[in-house]
Order: structure tokens, then sequence, then C-alpha cells
């Protein structure tokens, strides 16, 4: 029998990795609520392998939901690096995308992405749970195919995230 | 609620106004608010509900209110006192309302109200590494330091 090349042992474990993700949300300010309704049996999330988790360590996934401010955005960080590769992000409503209906407020960072890489927006206030599922779904079909390196990404670039987190973190 | 009234009204330098039923405000000056508060507990307003300030900034004055509460007559009684925006200085209620504690250290810090007698009025309690001029004053400008601090998104995709 002829040995497995590196890439397709690559290709099986995404697609084993994609199978069986599990979640732990940060829910800083609103959008908590549209969670359980995935969760459980109304929308099932769990038939598509996935499963919300407590722990950073053993979570695959990072989801944060609504506007994230100077005081949570140190223990997002903290959160994210305590994760293990390979680790992604799924930033939930607009508030991450641009800051939202809080784009003026003294507090609320506007872009997740200049702190920690996110592999996935989620636009609308609020995302409906079905919009949350088709992200999941899109998000697999990116660890499928490779896609999905946000982990790369911070390890490769981390000057410029750990310079942005200091010019606001201090 | 009438009887009540008017046992209010027997406090020191009180002007007080009913605005509805169970609702009355009790304006007072800035030296009597302390007396008043040890008063209005004697009376039987236990409960502190919320402690803030109101920045009049057309007035030039501070607005300080301490939203009080009897369980006993189901009555809110509003104790307000106006200070002057420079240099603002008052005095704690913490002896008379424990929960005034933590009150006052957010009104410390959102307002640059100073607090005499309460030992954590200065330290920081919900922003962290502020330089700027308190928050919640009207002449702050929020968009200003909104867009001096954070990025705004202008393009799609990722800055890097």
């Amino acid at each position: 029998m002829e040995k497995m090349t590196e890439e397709q042992v690559k290709s099986i474990a995404n697609m084993l990795r994609k199978r069986s993700l599990w979640m732990i949300h940060y829910c800083t300010g609103c959008g908590a609520m549209e969670l359980p309704p995935t969760m459980t049996s109304r929308y099932d999330m769990e038939r598509f392998g996935l499963a919300p988790y407590v722990t950073s360590r053993q979570a695959d996934i990072l989801l944060i939901t609504g506007y994230l401010n100077v005081k949570t955005l140190r223990r997002v960080i903290t959160v994210y690096e305590q994760m293990l590769d390979p680790k992604y992000v799924i930033g939930f409503g607009s508030c991450t995308l641009n800051g939202g209906v809080y784009w003026d407020s003294y507090a609320v960072i506007k872009q997740l992405d200049r702190y920690i890489p996110a592999d996935l927006y989620i636009a609308g206030c609020m995302p409906r749970p079905e919009a949350v599922i088709s992200a999941f779904r899109h998000l697999m079909e990116l660890i499928d195919s490779g896609k999905a390196d946000g982990y790369k990404r911070y390890k490769r670039n981390l000057a410029y995230y750990k310079e942005n987190q200091r010019k606001v973190l201090g | 609620m009438m009887d009540i009234v008017d046992k209010i009204k027997g406090i020191e330098g009180a002007k007080v106004t009913v605005q509805r039923e169970n609702r009355i405000f009790v304006d007072v000056s800035e030296d009597k608010v302390i007396s008043t508060l040890y008063n209005m507990k004697l009376i039987g307003f236990h409960q502190l509900s919320v402690q803030n300030v109101i920045d009049r900034i057309k007035d030039n004055k501070f607005e300080i209110f301490y939203v009080l509460y009897s369980r006993e007559y189901k009555i809110n009684a509003i104790v307000r006192t106006w200070i002057d925006r420079e240099n603002p200085v008052i005095k704690t209620a913490d002896k008379i309302y424990p929960s005034a504690h933590t009150w006052e250290r957010e009104i410390s810090e959102m307002f640059g109200i100073k607090v005499d007698g309460n030992e954590d009025s200065g330290k920081p309690f919900i922003l962290e590494n502020w330089k700027d001029l308190p928050p919640m004053r009207k002449d702050f400008d929020s968009v200003k330091y909104s867009s001096e601090h954070f990025v705004f998104r202008h393009s799609e995709g990722e800055n890097e």
C-alpha cells in the first residue's frame, strides 16, 4: 500500500475536524439571546456536530456576540490565546464588524479583526438563528478547503496584532 | 400619603413637591443634603434605589439626586440638590445608606465629582486607562474621542 502524502493527511484531518466543532461563546453585549434556540431543539445545531462548551482550552470556535469595549477586549484576547490550535473566530452582529449602533461610543472598539483574526462575520442586528447556522455551515466549508487559517495569520502577523492591542489597552 | 408629606415638610430647608401619587420631590440646598437624608431614613425611607447625577450644562450646575423608597408606605421620594460645575465636591452618604458607597465611586469616575469621606471615590472603577475628560459630562466629545482612539472600517477585507 502506498504511503499517504502530507496533503492527503491534512485533507482527511480537515474533513474530520469540521464534523466535530466545539464552541465557546463570549457574550459580551447583546445577542446571547439568539443562541439558546440555536443550541436547543428549535434549530438544533448538534445535528451538524456542533456543541456549546464551557472552557476555552477545549473549544474550537470562539463566537463573540455583541459590542466589544476596551474592558471586554482584554478578556477576549486572553480567552483566544488560551485556546489550542486549530481555532476559529466568528464575529456575531454588526458591532464586531464596524461598531454598529455604538460607532460613536467612547468605549467600543469598532473592528474585531484589528485585534484578533476573525475567520467569519455574521452581519446584522440581530442575526437570527438561521444566520448563525448558515455561518457555521460556511465555516465548515472553509475548514474543509483549508481557508479558515485565522490562527496561522495570528502567528504570522503577531507584531501587527500586538501593536494594535497595545494601542488600545495600554 | 399626606401625613408622610407633612412629615417631610417638617425637615429643615426642604422644598417638597408632590408630582403624582407615590412620587415626591424633595429639593434641598447643598449643605443640607446629608441631614435631609438622615431625617428621611428616620421617617421610613430605608432604601436607596439610585444615586446619580444629571449634567445641567446650561445652568452650569450638576444635579445630584437620591431616589429613596419606602416599603412601608410604597412611596418614592427623590432628594435633589444642585452644585457648581467648577471643582465639584459632594459629601458621602455611605454612613446613612451603605449602597451609596458604590454609586459614589461611579459618579466620581463618570462625572469627575470628588466625594468627601469616601476613600474609594478616586480609584478606577469601570474605565481602564482613562486620561480624558470624564465621559458622562455633556462637554465631552464622544465622536471625537472615538475617532481618535478606534479605527473606523472604510473598506472591505482585513486591514493587514
